[in-house]
Parts: C-alpha cells; sequence; structure tokens
C-alpha cells in the first residue's frame, strides 16, 4: 500500500521561460523575468514592476489547444500541464487511474475584472461568459475535461502554498494506493485583484525585488504554471526514462498567528520544515539545498531564516530564493519551485538568489550569489509558506 | 451513525444585550454598534489587547465566543485540532469590505483589508484559544438550523472534530446580531438539534 512516489515529469511557464529547458537556461544565465506592466489596465502601470510570461492570451491558447476567451490562469495551466505529460511519456496513461490535483488563488478573476468594468457602468451590460469560470475550480476543470481525466479532479487554494499543497495532497492518494499517476501543480495569472491587494499591504517592492537582503522592501507579483508529473513504484518501473526523483517529505503546518503574516519566530516554517525532514527520515545534514520561499518581504524573509536558523544551526546548507526571477506567482509558485527543486537535484546545481547584497542582521547566513555547478545535490528541500500561516515544506530525494 | 451530541452552553449578542443560556446578563446603554461593543468588553472585564485591532464582525463573534466558553468549557479536555468552528451569516464580511471601499480613495487600508473576508472572524476566535480543528463558514440569507444541525453532526460522526462551536454572527452597519452555540458529544439537558437552536 505505501508506496514511494516518483517524479516522471515536469513542466512550467513563468515570466523567465515558455517551457522547463526555458527557465533552466534563465536560472543558469541569471535572467530575471520582472519587468513594467505591459498586459493589465491599471493605475500601477509605470509604478510597480512586475514578472510578466511573455505570452498573450491567444499564443498561450494556441499552445494549450484551448479557446482564448478562457481565463489566463486555465491558459497557463493548460501549456505547463501538456509540457508535464508529455514529458512523463508514460505509456498507456489511459488504462491506468489518473488524477489531476491543481492549485490556484485567482481562479478566473482577470475575465471578473474585464466584466465588472462595463457591469458597473450599467448592469445590464457586460459578457456573463466572463464570470462563468470564475471560482478556482473551474480553473481545474476546464483542463481536466480538455484533457479527458476523469478518475479524480481536485482544486486546492490555500494561498502561496496551494501548489505545494496540491503536490503533496498528490503523493498522499498514490502512496495510499488511491490512484497511480497524479499531475499535481498550480497555476495563477495577474490580476489588479491580487495586485492591489498586495499593494494595499504595502508588501510590494517598487524596484525589482530582494530576498534575504536587509535592504529588501517586498515581493515583485508574478504569474506562471508548474506541474509535476508524480507516478507510484510500479509505474515508474514501466517509464521508458529514469524518473527525475522522489518526493520523500512533506509537511503542512500552521503557526495560528494573524491573517497576513508569519510569526516573528516563524513557528509554522519551523514546524513545516520539521515535520518534512521527519517524514523523510532525513537530519537538517542530510539538506543539500533550500529553496527558499524568500518573498522580498520584511516579515516572510526574516520570519522564514530565523526558523532556518534555528532549525539548522550550526551548519547551513546553500540556499536560494528563486522568486529573485520569476516574481511571486502565489498559487503557482509551489510547484514552480518543485520544478526548480528537481532540476538541481538531476543536474547538481544551486541556482543563485540575485541581487543580494548585505546580510540580514538577525541571521548568521547568507544566500548563495552565484552558480553553483558539480555539486552533489541528494535532498532538496522546497519551502513555500502562505497567509493564513499555511506553511508547507516538501522534500526531493536523489534516486 | 446517528451523531450523539448536545449543546453544553449557548451566548447571544443582540439589541444592546447580552444573555447566556437563556439567562439575561448585560444589557448596555451604548447606542452605536462600536460603541456597545466596547462597552461590552469592559463589563466583562476582558483582556486581550488584539481586540482592539478587530474589525465589528471579529469583536463581535469574538465577544460572544469568549462569553460562551468562560466557565462552561473545559479546555484541557481537548487537543487542538479536536475543537472545530462552524460559522454562518447574511452579510459576510460586506461591513468591513464598504469600510476597506472607502478606504481605497485615499491610501488603501491593510488594518482594514485583512478583515474583507468573513473567515478572519474564525481566525481571531482559534488565535485566541489556539483551536486548530475542522472550520467553515457558510452565507445564507437566513440561519439555516437544520442544515447547521446535519453539517456539525457529520462531522462528529466521522470524528472530524469532538468539540464545536457553531451559529450565527452577522454585522452590517448598525445591526448586529450573534448567537453561538457550544457543542460536545455525550448526552446533555439539550440535544444538539435544529429545534433546539431555533
Amino acid at each position: 500500500m505505501s508506496s514511494d512516489v516518483y517524479i516522471a515529469g515536469l513542466g512550467a511557464i513563468t515570466a523567465i521561460g515558455n517551457n522547463v529547458a526555458e527557465c533552466f537556461a534563465a536560472l543558469q544565465n541569471e535572467r530575471a523575468g520582472m519587468g513594467p506592466i505591459t498586459a493589465m489596465n491599471t493605475i500601477h502601470r509605470d509604478k510597480i514592476p512586475v514578472a510578466e510570461v511573455k505570452l498573450s492570451n491567444e499564443e498561450l491558447a494556441k499552445m494549450g489547444g484551448l479557446s482564448a476567451e478562457l481565463s489566463r490562469t486555465a491558459l497557463l495551466s493548460m501549456v505547463a500541464v501538456r509540457e508535464a505529460i508529455s514529458d512523463a511519456a508514460i505509456a498507456d496513461l489511459d488504462k491506468l487511474r489518473v488524477g489531476f490535483i491543481s492549485a490556484n488563488t485567482v481562479g478566473g478573476m482577470d475575465k471578473s475584472e474585464d466584466f465588472f468594468v462595463e457591469f458597473l457602468a450599467d448592469n445590464s451590460k457586460g459578457k456573463l461568459k466572463d464570470v462563468y469560470d470564475h471560482e478556482c475550480g473551474s480553473m481545474t476543470e476546464v483542463v481536466a475535461v480538455a484533457l479527458g481525466i476523469s478518475n479524480q479532479m481536485t482544486t486546492i487554494s490555500t494561498a502561496c502554498s496551494s501548489s505545494a499543497n496540491a503536490i503533496f495532497y498528490g503523493a498522499r492518494m498514490i502512496k495510499n494506493g488511491l490512484l497511480d499517476v497524479v499531475i499535481a501543480g498550480g497555476a495563477d495569472a495577474l490580476a489588479k485583484f491580487t495586485l492591489n491587494g498586495f499593494n494595499t499591504l504595502m508588501i510590494l517592492d517598487k524596484a525589482f525585488c530582494k530576498p534575504f537582503d536587509e535592504n529588501r522592501e517586498g515581493l515583485n507579483l508574478g504569474e506562471g504554471a508548474g506541474y509535476v508529473v508524480l507516478v507510484s513504484d510500479q509505474v515508474a518501473k514501466t517509464l521508458n526514462k529514469k524518473p527525475y526523483c522522489k518526493l520523500s517529505g512533506y509537511n503542512n503546518s500552521n503557526d495560528a498567528y494573524h491573517q497576513t503574516a508569519s510569526s516573528p519566530e516563524g513557528t509554522g516554517s519551523y514546524l513545516a520544515m520539521q515535520g518534512a525532514l521527519k517524514k523523510a527520515g532525513l537530519q537538517t545534514s542530510d539538506i543539500s539545498y533550500i529553496n527558499l520561499h524568500g518573498t522580498g518581504t520584511p516579515n516572510n524573509d526574516s520570519a522564514e531564516g530565523i526558523a532556518v536558523k534555528r532549525l539548522f544551526e550550526p551548519d547551513f546548507p546553500p540556499m536560494s530564493s528563486t522568486k529573485s526571477y520569476t516574481g511571486h506567482t502565489l498559487g503557482a509558485s509551489g510547484a514552480v519551485e518543485a520544478v526548480f527543486s528537481i532540476l538541481s537535484i538531476k543536474h547538481n546545481m544551486v541556482f543563485p538568489n540575485l541581487r543580494f547584497e548585505t546580510q540580514m542582521h538577525e541571521l548568521p547566513f547568507v544566500p548563495e550569489t552565484e552558480l553553483r555547478t558539480n555539486l552533489q545535490i541528494n535532498h532538496v528541500m522546497s519551502n513555500s509558506f502562505g497567509f493564513g500561516g499555511n506553511c508547507t515544506s516538501l522534500i526531493f530525494s536523489k534516486i | 451513525m446517528a451523531a450523539n451530541t448536545h449543546i453544553s452552553a449557548t451566548c447571544s449578542i443582540s439589541k444592546q444585550s447580552v444573555s447566556k443560556n437563556g439567562k439575561a446578563l448585560f444589557t448596555g446603554t451604548e447606542a452605536s454598534m462600536p460603541g456597545f461593543l466596547v462597552e461590552v468588553y469592559k463589563h466583562f472585564k476582558l483582556n486581550y489587547t488584539r481586540f482592539y485591532k478587530m474589525d465589528s464582525l471579529s469583536k463581535l463573534g469574538w465577544l460572544t465566543s469568549e462569553l460562551l466558553l468562560k466557565d462552561n468549557f473545559d479546555k484541557e479536555a481537548y487537543a487542538p485540532a479536536e475543537v472545530g468552528i462552524v460559522f454562518a451569516n447574511a452579510n459576510s464580511s460586506l461591513d468591513s469590505d464598504v469600510k476597506y471601499m472607502a478606504s481605497v480613495a485615499d491610501i488603501p487600508s491593510p488594518a482594514l483589508f485583512v478583515y474583507t473576508l468573513p473567515n478572519i472572524m474564525i481566525g481571531e476566535i482559534s488565535i485566541r484559544n489556539q483551536f486548530k480543528g475542522e472550520a467553515a463558514f457558510f452565507v445564507s440569507e437566513k440561519f439555516d438550523a437544520a442544515f447547521i444541525e446535519q453539517y456539525v453532526n457529520n462531522l462528529f460522526d466521522n470524528n472530524i472534530f469532538k468539540a464545536c462551536i457553531c451559529g450565527w454572527v452577522d454585522v452590517l452597519g448598525n445591526d448586529y446580531k450573534a448567537t453561538l452555540f457550544l457543542v460536545e458529544k455525550g448526552n446533555g439537558a439539550i440535544p444538539f438539534t435544529a429545534g433546539n437552536m431555533n
């Protein structure tokens, strides 16, 4: 019953690349994806940088084989899901029990925002089809129906840890013998809803974000999608190529402290990392790299850093926040960073934390500032901590 | 399997008065809702500075839950994950949504923004008591006691929690009404039924 869970395929689309290979190249070449807002019609256009995927809805729709009228969240999702499935290349996929567990936080909000411009001016106006797919669950359904996945389909929305939890949940379904294959991850498109919300909370940096820097001023919002194909050990044996790695540990903890802030001592983050290590049967010294949540907000990086300090002191593995490339892709971030963590294992590399200058006064460590290659990367911890105190850590392990 | 559950306490705050287990405890003099909520806080000598940061909905829900649990709840008998909260109301967080939208014209207020979801009230009560059990918030035009009975008992039946605070907390403008029930397992004088909630 208790199968190991292997990663058989990867898919990603972010501001630094339209597929995994492009993202990987950008990670190595230190090419960040932020820039001025070009797509959204907002008063913040020239004031706040974001990390946009560099394709229009029409281009995404064409790549994914969906209607360009759908929410950008669903369009991003479809592109990365198709890549992950194709990468896994599982023979006779239609004969297996396949689940689709997809996360997002904005749902079809981009279309709803269009609808309300006309509707508020005249409540007999506005295209109702623009609000039809407003719900987060609609994003999952659109993709699952197009792909014909019917064994299990569910949506997880737990703020910034959403897609890490989707991977976590997918793994548990395989471990318990309920599914053979799970496509797990998440997507989120930029929306005024999230831009204005984070702006209200005063945690958006007006320049490119500087995670884990003493002088960090906030996050940059990003968009994208990331998916992994999880398979049972039985399916792993039938693959034409070696799986990337195993998902060996996972934990979700909550510090029940504040709606939108972590406790100063990072209790939730600490418990999540500790729980994931325990689940994997590993010690802190076994971790080769931590892909930090590292949003670049004063609160997150301080709380996460203190939790890492408490758990790992005195020996710290290499660490970095790849949000310095992709911005914070919210519901997609856990899965996008899971993909990057898996690339770290596959290529024995640690990606740098861009724009880092000054060590945080409360921390005894600094993140990696240059690409490191030829390392022995055995176990990577990927952190995703969300509003509401919803903290998740995943651990991927070399086979 | 039918849940064997009972109501071990009830607390209501509405129309400038507080009652518990059917008995009037306090009648205030403040006509405005915000003034009355502070009056209740002071009258019962509650001491939780976080109270002053909350929006009106959370203040009302928090006060009702504090008075509900006072003297009637053995917190030590339950693990944090064994206590759940199931609330409903008609106006969601609209009272705070309207205030937040008014602030957007000037500088959007982070302090108002964080309360623009009704389940934040459940979070406030959970933080206060360190409850970590199942929580849900439903929006319906009127209190649907039959639905709440079925929903809560189903969670008891499936061992999702061992105690639950459920009921109605609604605020809009100067209108407010809260009635909460503490539900626990076993036989009691008042069985947990829709009829007994109404």
